[in-house]
């Protein structure tokens, strides 16, 4: 998708290696997608799915959501968003310290445990922060 | 309209219009906002955006409580417009008059709301006009008959209060007045 040219080609090849490790590592995650504040994709794996461009805007607005409410209930910084469905469920994460402000979401299938995946969305988190505040 | 209603109205309309500078101009409160830093400098060259949503809130000497959303602009987000369109009671349309896209912008957020909110009063306010200069206002006119949609058009800086304030009592009598044609048809 052309909005990819926004963000600085090294940056989007580095965070898709890391979102594909981390789908290969969770079989359940359906998809996992590394976007800007603004809704605009950076990154995803498994790339070219139809629905990524919506995951991403959906995204970055609930994100955005979750710290308004934070805010108004006296809660400093909201971590993580999670959406528990019938058939899956879906994180979005929020990292700190990168430019441009970027968030995670995960879509996971059935019977993924949701600790499991929590923690290891958080460390691919740190991970990404890691790659994206390197000086370059 | 009965003391101690609670209404709700969209501002919506393009990025950049002044959807948040309007609300912000009216608001009784501080507005919830969720502005990001804006990576499309190209569509509208400015800091930051909105993503979710903004949400102000005016009270009427009556009592009545005005509940103030604003919309998200950029299309990617258009589920915003039908999430917030939903129990609006009217539907504010800002647009940009010195911009060449107004028209097209008119159309698309017309037809949305026009689906999202079919019976709620649609109000249009162009900004960044220049005095004396009613173009904009004319081709929105004639965008508007075009497509077989009512809907006055004003022209309004988001950044003066008293203009917002005007929008919002426009629309709140163009309520009124559907409401009484209502009734009138009933009897
Ligand atoms: N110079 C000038 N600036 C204006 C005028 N009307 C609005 N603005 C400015 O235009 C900007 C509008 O920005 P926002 O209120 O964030 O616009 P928005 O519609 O909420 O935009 P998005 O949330 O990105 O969709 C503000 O900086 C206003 O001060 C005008 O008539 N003249
Ligand atoms: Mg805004």
């Amino acid at each position: 998708m052309s909005t990819r040219r926004r963000f600085d080609a090294t940056v989007v090849r580095l965070a898709t290696e890391r979102l594909q490790a981390f789908t290969q590592a969770n079989t359940n995650v359906q998809l996992a997608v590394l976007t800007s504040g603004d809704g605009f994709e950076v990154a995803s794996y498994p790339s070219g799915r139809p629905s990524t461009a919506k995951v991403a805007a959906m995204g970055s607005s609930m994100q955005a959501l979750s710290e308004a409410l934070s805010r108004e209930a006296g809660l400093s910084h909201a971590r993580n968003l999670i959406i528990e469905g019938d058939s899956g469920s879906v994180l979005v994460l929020g990292l700190s310290g990168t430019s441009p402000q970027v968030s995670l979401a995960v879509v996971a299938a059935g019977s993924e445990l949701l600790g499991r995946l929590l923690w290891a969305s958080r460390n691919l988190c740190k991970e990404l922060e890691a790659e994206l505040t390197k000086t370059p | 309209m009965s003391a101690a209603d609670e209404l709700k109205i969209v501002f919506t309309g393009p990025m950049g219009a002044g959807k948040t500078t309007a609300i912000t101009a009216v608001s009784d409160f501080a507005p919830v906002r969720t502005e990001v830093g804006n990576n499309d400098q190209e569509s509208f060259a400015k800091a930051s955006t909105t993503v979710a949503l903004d949400l102000g809130q005016l009270g009427l000497d009556d009592g009545t409580i005005v509940r103030l959303y604003g919309t998200p602009g950029q299309d990617r987000f258009s589920f915003m417009w039908e999430i917030l369109g939903r129990g609006a009671i009217g539907v504010i349309l800002l647009l940009d008059g010195s911009s060449p896209d107004m028209c097209a912008h008119l159309r698309t957020y017309a037809e949305v709301f026009r689906r999202v909110a079919p019976e709620q009063p649609l109000l249009v306010g162009i900004g960044r006009t220049s005095p004396h200069d009613d173009r904009p206002l004319d081709a929105c006119n004639a965008v508007l008959a075009e497509m077989g949609c009512s809907a006055p058009v004003l022209s309004v800086d988001v950044r003066r209060r008293d203009d917002v304030l005007l929008i919002v009592e426009i629309l709140l009598a163009m309520l009124e007045a559907r409401i009484a044609e209502v009734a009138h048809d009933v009897h």
